[in-house]
């Protein structure tokens, strides 16, 4: 899900995260996701993001471990508030719009131009981050014959996201530039004007530290309304993130 | 299966919708904030002498930010060595006089890196 930080100008943070997904009926899909966020100026940066799939369908899906790439994801985001409390506290908020663009043509790319647009609040007291974050996107085209995703249906949909990280580690920053290891825990959801929806309950683990982080979780469906999308059964993740 | 083309009518809803956003975010853009950094911080004389200063910072709530500021002080003639100290909220520099950034210079890179400056201290403390 999003988040209120901002890399500062002429900082480039590159993402790769791995995820595998387990659907109903010994269905599965491998996403590699690459993601490139830059600050332009103070805070405004802008972000691309490109997945790769290979799946693991029934026909007509992408069947035997087809290849192919999805479509790209464009973002600018405008941090519009920023209060910083003490040493460590702090609140933000960020508005964002931009586009899936119409990347790819094949059974995982929709080959529309969807805009979107969105807001995401931030806040860390102590140990306790909390990520709150909106987005509507407006879907042009007629989605995929075969869904994939409930966002392929071709209807415009909502993301509402909540993400919760409790710091284990360290008690208390220090001097050092050991790496900071979190608990989280993220509810995602997805709602269609059709009258579809997903939501998601993923915990994970985040470790970060200056120049690195690296995040491991989970997706568990929690409640599931989909006309023609196979169920999710389980979803894993893996990712990392760099700092340049 | 390839999708269906979009209608005209679906791409003229598009851009109409990203439109007003553009609109809105360009100025907002160009207009970079006069930052929250503490007038207490500028105040007083406008370069620093060499030495060791201790910037005192807040909003620095992650590792991450470590990088993020040093990266932007790193990027002044005349500092070097910024070393920051979390728990305290802590950054400390060394200034060289034959390019000794002005106190505005500094809280503007503070406020780049996306924190407060709230005071600039002489010596490590």
């Amino acid at each position: 899900m999003p988040s209120a930080t901002a890399p500062s100008p002429g900082v480039l943070i590159p993402r790769v995260q791995v995820r595998a997904y387990s659907f109903e009926d010994d269905q599965f899909l491998l996403e590699e996701n690459i993601r490139f966020e830059f600050g332009l100026v103070r805070d405004l940066s802008i972000s691309a993001e490109i997945p790769l799939f290979q799946g693991f369908f029934n026909a007509p899906r992408p069947t035997d471990g087809e290849f192919g790439l999805g479509d790209m994801d464009l973002l600018v985001e405008l941090r519009v508030l920023r209060e910083d409390i003490n040493a460590i506290d702090t609140i933000r908020v960020s508005v964002f719009a931009g586009a899936e663009l119409p990347t790819a043509t094949n059974g995982f790319a929709q080959a529309s131009l969807d805009p979107c647009i969105g807001a995401v609040f931030s806040s860390i007291f102590g140990h306790h981050g909390i990520d709150l974050s909106a987005r509507y996107t407006s879907v042009t085209g007629d989605g995929l014959a075969s869904p994939i995703f409930l966002t392929d249906s071709g209807d415009d949909f909502f993301n509402i996201d909540a993400g919760y990280a409790f710091r284990i580690h360290p008690e208390e920053y220090a001097q050092t530039r050991e790496p900071a290891w979190y608990l989280t825990a993220e509810l995602n959801g997805v709602w269609t004007v059709g009258g579809e929806h997903e939501l998601v309950l993923s915990p994970g683990l985040l470790i970060e530290a200056p120049n690195y982080a690296i995040e491991l979780g989970v997706g568990i469906p929690l409640s599931e309304e989909l006309a023609s999308a196979p169920k999710l059964e389980f979803a894993l993740l893996a990712g990392l993130r760099l700092l340049f | 299966m390839l999708a269906t083309t979009p209608s005209i009518g679906a791409t003229f809803r598009a851009r109409l919708f990203v439109l007003p956003f553009i609109l809105l975010v360009a100025p907002l853009a160009s207009c970079q904030t006069t930052g929250h950094s503490s007038p207490a911080a500028i105040a007083g004389p406008t370069s620093l002498a060499d030495g060791r200063y201790t910037l005192v910072l807040h909003g620095m709530s992650c590792p991450k930010c470590i990088s993020n500021v040093e990266m932007q002080l790193t990027r002044i003639q005349g500092i070097t060595h910024p070393t920051v100290d979390m728990k305290n909220g802590f950054v400390r520099i060394d200034v060289h006089s034959d390019n000794a950034p002005s106190k505005a210079v500094i809280a503007n890179a503070i406020e780049d890196s996306g924190f407060t400056l709230v005071e600039i201290r002489e010596g490590d403390n």
